[in-house]
């Protein structure tokens, strides 16, 4: 047999359980300070394989009754999922509750006939008698809603749940009220393989398999968000407070999210819309001792009495904070404030839906003061200082240099059912960005924005999906994006990107089969873009007018090989035109003390994105793995020309957009296990390898290996023993040893963190009250990320104390 | 139910008319309101008694262009006379919005201060007092020596005016204060001409 190839022969089950205790401990217990993910990964390699295979051949032949029932339940009239429904096999009374994406699992079944009960409030019940023999059943259910008109009873959401055969990952729940209080990018550092791209501790850009800004794709409510997504540091515009589900999908989604999803796309899904006469009201508080933070979000929704299936929800946050604390001192102006607010309203009836929503979102950044550096002596100066000169005690006053950003996103979405199987969605999104940032200036210049930007951007999709009963669903359509970008006048200063006018249009099809424990899609796309730009430098008007044009595809597949075992894989093409900022740069970029020079005459990066995973779950143990393999034709990157440019003001390094192929590839890793019902362990890390397969050498700002591992604790009553957790964490970073041929300064050292969480749930009559405590950096350990471009100037954020109070009524 | 069937051909027939009416502004020409093309040193040469003695010459530095497109900036050399003494006042402009920097710089007097850095003070074979209005270190007002017996006659000096700087910070009255850095702000000149003595 397999296992005794692998496995030392156990003779019994506790044996077992010992050896991967051990095993577990060995691997990620047994640290000592000076260890790196890198070697324990290295020494693990072949325990690791043996710890999964392990698992799997032992269980898969330790039991007789190994059959598993795998479904999903969606609704009859638009195959939307259902969620919360409850699978009930009425022999054995074992059974399930199908999640967000109406999936569900049964597991451990002997062969037989089963009569299985579906429900689902306000549909009909359905009774179904199966017959299981073989290895796994895979079966869709289509749940019809009841016609009668009872008094409360609740007339489902409509939500689109992503499907999708390549890796995908939700924080919500429990792992999303953990991180309250958070920006986006923060809060995804949460997923494996997701890590930040950021300016200081105030700015985060998500980084997904080593990708960022205009590489990825954010969709706020379904609506891409265009924002000025290519400058390093410019965070997402969009309040985390807003989703009750953030969905980070890791493959290449172009076909259905249209150019610049190739790296990855992040939905922010806020909760549905009640249906019904319901009302709830949600209230986040917390405060931080580090910058000495507060924030505050409330929500409220609710439906109509008088109009069936109208709803509506109201939320804003509000957050402030003053300077952030390194270990040793304050970080002068690191200040920031933001003010949210979304309403959403929306009416559902038995064919149509029609939803709008608004979101505004606004922002006020201060920018260390040393990062703003006059020319490179400055830079190489305070670079060889380590932190930076200025040291001021605290304060929550925000001058310049800073950024200012307002956002507003409307969207308008209908869709209608023509029949059970097709189902017709118009949606239209419609976006303004206005983008301030201010340098320290002399005189009058000083109140004036340096750079001052507005984005308008229109989106408007059509598209019909189809859901029929021999197993195909699918959906095609077109969309539109069409963007007008304008430089306010009166900066005092040469524009660094021209005003454009920018139309994508883009045609998609795509395809889903789904039988027994096989699925399969493919997709295809066109897209075809337009790009007219001008813009005075000087006396001298510079136009140009640009086109690009690119189809991409898609193939995918997911594979249920055992019971508790499902492979993966999908690939994936994806294009991305090149960006105003990369085709016509040109200037000084303060914080680099860099002149950045754009190329007008650059392509389309096209990549080509293999992602495969693999996901065991049985009882105890959940280990998630997802591998990837992403090949990149003319990726656009800055390179250093080793030319300074010299001034009156003093020298400057001069960077220049380039392309070239890059080969990206990595591996996501997951697991957790429970030890009993008291005792829980995870651990998760990344690795990420990027080359420049033209030059033969490493890109910058590539995330180093990293891990997080953590134990926790529940000691609440017996009933419910998760009310009351303890969590201790460790996360570990390596030093990037890959850099590329030119930084600044080299990369820094590794450094671990410790944080320790605690969380109460309290029952006060029919409310929730949630009370939790972070200590995040316990230790208040010196250390730099590499993925901060501040490393330059300054140590990272030091502890910091959370407490979050969530209160639900 | 009839009257919503249409509605969505409604919403996609107002939606493509927005769509249309979202065009970019025409770009403007922007003036650069911060660059400084032009330093000019001002000497006047001074007696025992500080009285001035003949009249002013000048020296200047120079960037048509300023700092965002390219050229590199000419420098004059200065000439100097070993054993004098000489008022310096520096004057700094914008000749592409035709403004005179050297006033915005006086106002934000306690923003902004010039050092003076180079072989010409490590040698010392130049000392340099600041000598502003209202005794304040900024250093658009100087009074500088030169050795009689300077040992070479070819050195230079580099000026460096730092902006939004603690002036408070020690050993930022000195005017050769090397060490600039530390005291914070950012550097908004940085020029070294070279100097001929004779």
């Amino acid at each position: 047999m397999f296992s005794f190839f692998l496995i030392p022969a156990f003779t019994s089950k506790n044996d077992h359980l010992t050896f991967y205790a051990t095993l577990f401990q060995k691997l990620w217990l047994n640290r000592l300070a000076h260890f790196t993910f890198a070697t324990v990964l290295h020494k693990a390699k072949p325990y690791f394989l043996f710890l999964v295979f392990g698992f799997i051949v032992h269980w898969t032949q330790a039991q007789q009754c190994n059959l598993t029932l795998r479904g999903k339940i969606i609704h009859l009239e638009n195959g939307e999922p259902i969620e919360a429904a409850s699978i009930l096999i009425m022999e054995n009374r074992s059974g399930a509750v199908s999640d967000p994406n109406g999936n569900f699992v049964i597991r451990d079944l002997c062969p037989g006939t089963y009569t299985i009960k579906v429900q689902y409030l306000g549909h009909k019940e359905i009774l179904q008698t199966l017959q299981l023999t073989g290895n796994t059943l895979n079966q869709t259910f289509r749940m019809e809603e009841e016609s009668l008109d009872l008094g409360g009873v609740e007339v489902h959401g409509h939500r689109d749940a992503v499907q999708t055969t390549t890796a995908v990952t939700s924080l919500y729940g429990e792992a999303l009220l953990q991180a309250r209080g958070e920006s986006l990018g923060e809060s995804l550092k949460r997923v494996a393989g997701v890590t930040t791209f950021s300016t200081g501790n105030t700015i985060a850009k998500p980084v997904i398999h080593g990708m960022h800004s205009n590489r990825i794709m954010i969709l706020n409510n379904g609506i891409r968000l265009e924002g000025q997504q290519w400058g390093a540091e410019h965070a997402p515009e969009i309040d985390p407070f807003l989703a009750d589900e953030i969905t980070v999908i890791k493959g290449a989604e172009t076909v259905r999210f249209g150019p610049e999803a190739m790296g990855g796309v992040i939905l922010v899904n806020p909760p549905s819309l009640p249906t019904s006469k319901k009302h709830l009201t949600e209230l986040h508080l917390i405060g931080g001792t580090n910058g000495q933070m507060g924030n505050i979000s409330a929500s409220h929704e609710g439906g109509s009495d008088k109009i069936k299936g109208l709803g509506y929800r109201v939320q804003a946050s509000a957050k402030r904070a003053g300077f952030v604390k390194s270990p040793n001192y304050y970080q002068a102006n690191t200040g920031m404030a933001e003010y949210n607010f979304s309403t959403a309203l929306g009416y559902s009836s038995g064919d149509l839906g029609i939803e709008s929503y608004y979101s505004f979102f606004n922002t006020e950044i201060g920018i260390l003061r040393d990062a703003h550096t006059g020319n490179l002596s400055d830079l190489e100066e305070i670079i060889r200082n380590g932190e930076p000169f200025n040291k001021p005690d605290f304060s929550y006053e925000i001058s310049n240099p800073k950024q200012q950003v307002n956002h507003h996103l409307a969207k308008l979405k209908a869709h209608y059912h023509l029949n059970p199987s097709w189902k017709l969605n118009l949606q239209y999104g419609f976006q303004l960005n206005n983008r301030k940032e201010y340098d320290r200036r002399r005189g009058d210049l000083n109140a004036r924005p340096s750079l001052d930007l507005e984005l308008f951007t229109n989106t408007l999709e059509l598209f019909l999906d189809h859901n029929l009963k021999s197993n195909w669903s699918g959906s095609f359509g077109f969309n539109l994006i069409q963007q007008a970008n304008s430089n306010i006048p009166g900066t005092g200063v040469t524009p660094l990107i021209p005003n454009y006018n920018m139309l994508n249009g883009g045609v998609y099809w795509m395809e889903k089969y789904l039988k027994g424990p096989l699925e399969l899609e493919a997709g295809v796309r066109y897209d075809y873009r337009k790009v007219d730009a001008a813009r005075f430098v000087g006396n001298e008007l510079q136009e140009a007018s640009l086109d690009y044009q690119n189809f991409s595809a898609f193939i995918g597949g997911l594979y249920q090989l055992s019971p508790y075992f499902s492979f993966s894989s999908n690939l994936g093409s994806a294009w991305r035109p090149p960006n105003v900022n990369e085709l016509f740069s040109q200037g000084l970029h303060h914080g680099a003390a860099a002149v950045e020079i754009g190329d007008a005459n650059l392509l389309s990066e096209k990549s080509l994105k293999w992602v495969n995973g693999l996901e065991f779950e049985k009882d105890k143990v959940l280990i998630e793995f997802t591998g990837y393999l992403n090949q990149i034709q003319n990726y656009i990157y800055l390179n250093p020309t080793g030319e300074t440019y010299v001034s009156l003001r003093g020298t400057f390094n001069v960077y220049e957009y380039l392309q070239a192929n890059a080969l990206f590839y990595g591996v996501d890793l997951s697991g957790s296990y429970a030890f009993s019902e008291r005792i829980n362990a995870y651990a998760k890390g990344s690795i990420i390898r990027a080359r420049n397969t033209d030059m033969d050498n490493y890109f910058p700002f590539i995330p180093s290996d990293r891990m997080d591992w953590g134990l926790s604790y529940s000691f609440g009553k017996k009933d419910n023993p998760n009310s009351h957790q303890f969590t201790f964490s460790n996360q570990l970073v390596a030093r990037q040893k890959r850099e590329p041929d030119f930084d600044l300064a080299p990369a820094p050292p590794s450094y671990a963190l410790i944080n320790l969480a605690y969380q109460k749930k309290i029952q006060l009559a029919k409310n929730q009250l949630n009370v939790g405590v972070q200590v995040n950096n316990l230790l208040n350990t010196e250390y730099k990320e590499y993925m901060n471009r501040f490393r330059y100037f300054t140590d990272d954020m030091g502890r910091n104390i959370l407490i979050k109070l969530n209160y639900q009524f | 139910m009839k009257n919503y069937t249409k509605l969505p051909l409604y919403l996609f027939a107002a939606l493509t008319l927005g769509f249309v009416s979202c065009e970019s502004e025409d770009p403007e020409k922007e003036n650069e309101g911060e660059v400084i093309t032009d330093v000019i040193l001002n000497f006047q040469e001074l007696d025992g008694s500080n009285n001035p003695v003949g009249s002013t010459f000048s020296f200047k530095a120079s960037d048509s262009q300023g700092i965002e497109i390219g050229g590199s900036p000419t420098i004059e050399t200065i000439n100097l006379i070993k054993g004098k003494k000489y008022s310096m006042t520096i004057q700094v402009l914008n000749t592409i919005e035709g403004e005179d920097i050297t006033k915005e710089i006086l106002e934000e007097a306690d923003e902004h201060q010039f050092f003076f850095l180079g072989s010409a003070f490590t040698n010392n074979i130049l000392s340099i007092v600041y000598a502003d209005d209202n005794g304040i270190n900024l250093g658009v007002k100087t009074r500088l020596t030169v050795s009689s017996s300077p040992g070479t006659n070819n050195t230079s000096m580099r000026v460096v005016l730092r902006h939004d700087l603690d002036k408070n910070f020690p050993g930022a009255t000195n005017p050769n204060f090397a060490n600039f850095i530390q005291a914070g702000g950012e550097t908004d000149l940085d020029i070294t001409f070279p100097i001929v003595l004779n």
